[in-house]
């Protein structure tokens, strides 16, 4: 009877083992084939014969490429500042303003908070869509257009990190500002020295979702950018697929940098993530 | 002080506090939702040389006349059947990962895992030497993958399950696009040695649901696997470990056990106890994940659209938010745009309400 149910537990690990697998292999393919010199992509394999990591230098213009003989036109380590540097910016502002807004619907009480409450509720059931058209034209507007300015501010207010937030800091007991009060504390104290330490794993939870949303944004700089050294990742691989389309090794080798780093920061924040959407419902 | 002071200084602070995120709010939010209604009754551009025109219904007209709108209205349509397959999937993968990982005899963990490294790592090794580079990989990968499933259970699966949509954007959408490949992508290589004509994928226009009479600007190719279900099965590899998996495993953690001890003692057959307790039990999340589902369905497919095929092969892989974008941006008839977008959105609205009217009987009951 023992060995029937210890049976069956091994082949539940089986069934497990192979789906994840299934899920993995894309994965493995990209990086075998991101070591494959230019005449092994076409070879049915998933590793090269001869593995050729140079193709990360010429990605990264540390070596030329073979067929020209010259460096890429095209400027991946840039792209990849801004990237970090775009998505770092909105998620430090983005925190910040949706930690205050919460504060204010959740910790104070004051007249027709639920009716601004509601209204930014019910600003998340609009399509981005609907509004990126418009967003466009206020940003030709501002001048901001092609801008760093341009694609952090926008993304720097959320209605959603608004409510995530909110919902964390509900949860707070009402004792603890009731306290802080009695020694003298206001608001400006009670919220960085009171609230905020107490709300932290909401905000890494809202801190990783935005950052990974605008480290990975397509729509937004794919109208915005015009040159090339305000590019980013996502629309630096695409103008890459459309200049170096056959060599597939390189943009393998280039999504292998895009991803890769994702794959860790998931590994190492996954307990607080998992807890993070659980209770937030959605990924923003 | 009396309370009507201190309500009103609570205000004061209040809407210090809330200053930043509003004005943020109003100016990239309410501002553009105006101008985006406004703009659709008129002929705003971003050619200078098109004066701004206030021409009432005539883009709304026009739109309901296009019928190349209809056929991408059908294409999302048709994209979204990858949700059902998705959120089934995500369940079965969620009730499975609930089982039991643990084996009663607490040492076999270690043992087994070791043993599959050590096996792994002698085959990998065995493999390599004798000059099949590729089989040695997925072994090793395979090794890893079994010793830490062994070690550390359901944890270690949710990982490999969840990494796909957590890594999902641009570049996982280039990578897909290589895999479909005709000449070197990997499942066209898999599938050519089980089938003489591999599908065509990305750039075919076929479908499954290819064998209805649909009208001729459909581009209809015919029965088959073509452009969108290789956009659905990307669609489903990135969504079946999501979210939807976690939330589904939250709900089934919330599911009392005393409910399944009644059905044991019932009697209750394992088909029996998923149908009678254990889906009704999961049925809010379900109604929240389909509500999500529908509302980011019909906005979806901009970025395969995009990056993938340009809305090819003929237009069979155009979705509404493409249309939105090429009608925008490219052909700079914002006016336009904005009507096609404020259709999506009452579309959206309604279908959203239908659900929820829907689903809260359905709930009730």
């Amino acid at each position: 009877m023992l060995i029937w149910q210890e049976l069956k537990t091994f082949l539940r690990h089986l069934l497990m083992i192979a789906v994840a697998i299934l899920m993995i292999v894309p994965f493995l393919w990209m990086i075998g084939t991101s070591f494959k010199p230019h005449s092994e992509v076409e070879r049915e394999s998933l590793l090269p014969e001869q593995p050729q990591p140079q193709n990360y230098s010429i990605v990264l213009r540390r070596a030329p490429d073979p067929y020209t003989g010259k460096l890429l036109d095209l400027n991946f380590p840039k792209w990849y500042f801004n990237s970090l540097f775009i998505a770092a910016w909105v998620t430090a502002l983005q925190v910040l303003t949706s930690c205050m807004a919460a504060y204010a619907f959740a910790r104070i009480e004051w007249k027709g908070r639920d009716k601004v409450f509601f209204l930014y509720l019910s600003t998340m059931m609009i399509p981005g869509l609907v509004l990126m058209l418009p967003n466009y034209q206020i940003m030709v507007a501002l001048g901001l257009v092609n801008t760093y300015i341009g694609l952090i501010l926008p993304a720097a207010f959320s209605a959603f990190g608004t409510f995530l937030m909110r919902q964390f800091m509900l949860g707070i007991p009402k004792s603890y500002d009731e306290a802080a009060e009695m020694d003298g504390a206001n608001h400006l104290q009670i919220f960085l020295d009171v609230i905020l330490p107490l709300a932290r794993p909401g905000m890494i939870t809202l801190t990783i979702f935005t950052f990974l949303g605008n480290f990975q944004s397509f729509f937004w700089p794919l109208v915005m950018i015009k040159d090339d050294y305000l590019r980013t990742l996502p629309i630096g691989l695409l103008s890459f697929t459309g200049q170096y389309g056959p060599q597939t090794e390189l943009i393998m080798a280039a999504t292998v940098m895009n991803i890769v780093p994702l794959i860790i920061l998931f590994i190492a924040m996954q307990k607080q993530l998992v807890a993070g959407i659980q209770l937030g419902g959605v990924k923003g | 002080m009396n309370t009507s002071t201190r309500e009103r200084g609570n205000r004061r602070v209040a809407l210090l506090f809330l200053a930043p995120n509003f004005l943020g709010f109003c100016l990239f939010a309410l501002v553009p939702l105006v101008l985006s209604l406004a703009g659709s009754f008129t002929t705003w551009s971003l050619r200078p040389s098109v004066p701004l025109q206030f021409i009432g219904l005539t883009n709304y007209i026009q739109l309901f006349q296009d019928k190349n709108f209809y056929f991408y209205l059908y294409n999302t349509g048709y994209l979204m059947l990858a949700m059902p397959v998705s959120i089934a999937g995500a369940l079965t993968l969620a009730v499975l990962l609930n089982q039991q990982f643990q084996f009663k005899r607490a040492r076999y963990q270690p043992r087994l895992a070791l043993t599959a490294a050590v096996i792994a790592a002698l085959g990998a090794a065995g493999l390599w030497l004798t000059g099949s580079p590729s089989l040695a990989y997925l072994t090793a990968a395979l090794g890893l993958v079994s010793a830490l499933g062994f070690l550390f259970g359901s944890v270690s699966y949710r990982t490999f399950f969840y990494l796909p949509h957590f890594t999902a954007g641009a570049a996982t959408i280039i990578l897909w696009s290589q895999l479909y490949n005709p000449n070197f992508g990997l499942i066209n290589q898999v599938l050519g040695r089980f089938m003489e004509q591999p599908p065509g994928w990305l750039t075919s226009t076929k479908s499954l649901l290819g064998f209805l009479p649909l009208p001729a600007h459909f581009n209809n190719g015919g029965f088959g696997l073509g452009a969108r279900e290789a956009i659905m099965i990307m669609g489903i590899w990135g969504a079946i470990g999501g979210n939807t998996m976690l939330l589904y495993l939250a709900g089934l953690s919330n599911i009392p056990p005393d409910l399944y001890e009644a059905a044991d003692i019932d009697g209750a057959s394992p088909w029996q106890r998923f149908w009678h307790i254990t889906f009704p039990q999961l049925a809010p999340t379900t109604f929240f994940v389909c509500i999500m589902g529908v509302i980011g369905g019909l906005q979806g497919g901009f970025e395969q659209a995009r990056l993938m095929t340009e809305g090819g092969p003929a237009g069979t892989t155009t979705t509404v938010s493409y249309y939105i974008y090429t009608q925008g941006f490219e052909r700079l008839d914002l006016g336009y745009g904005s009507a096609v977008a404020w259709v999506l959105f009452v579309l959206i609205l309604a279908l959203t309400l239908a659900n929820w009217k829907y689903g809260s009987r359905r709930m009730a009951d």
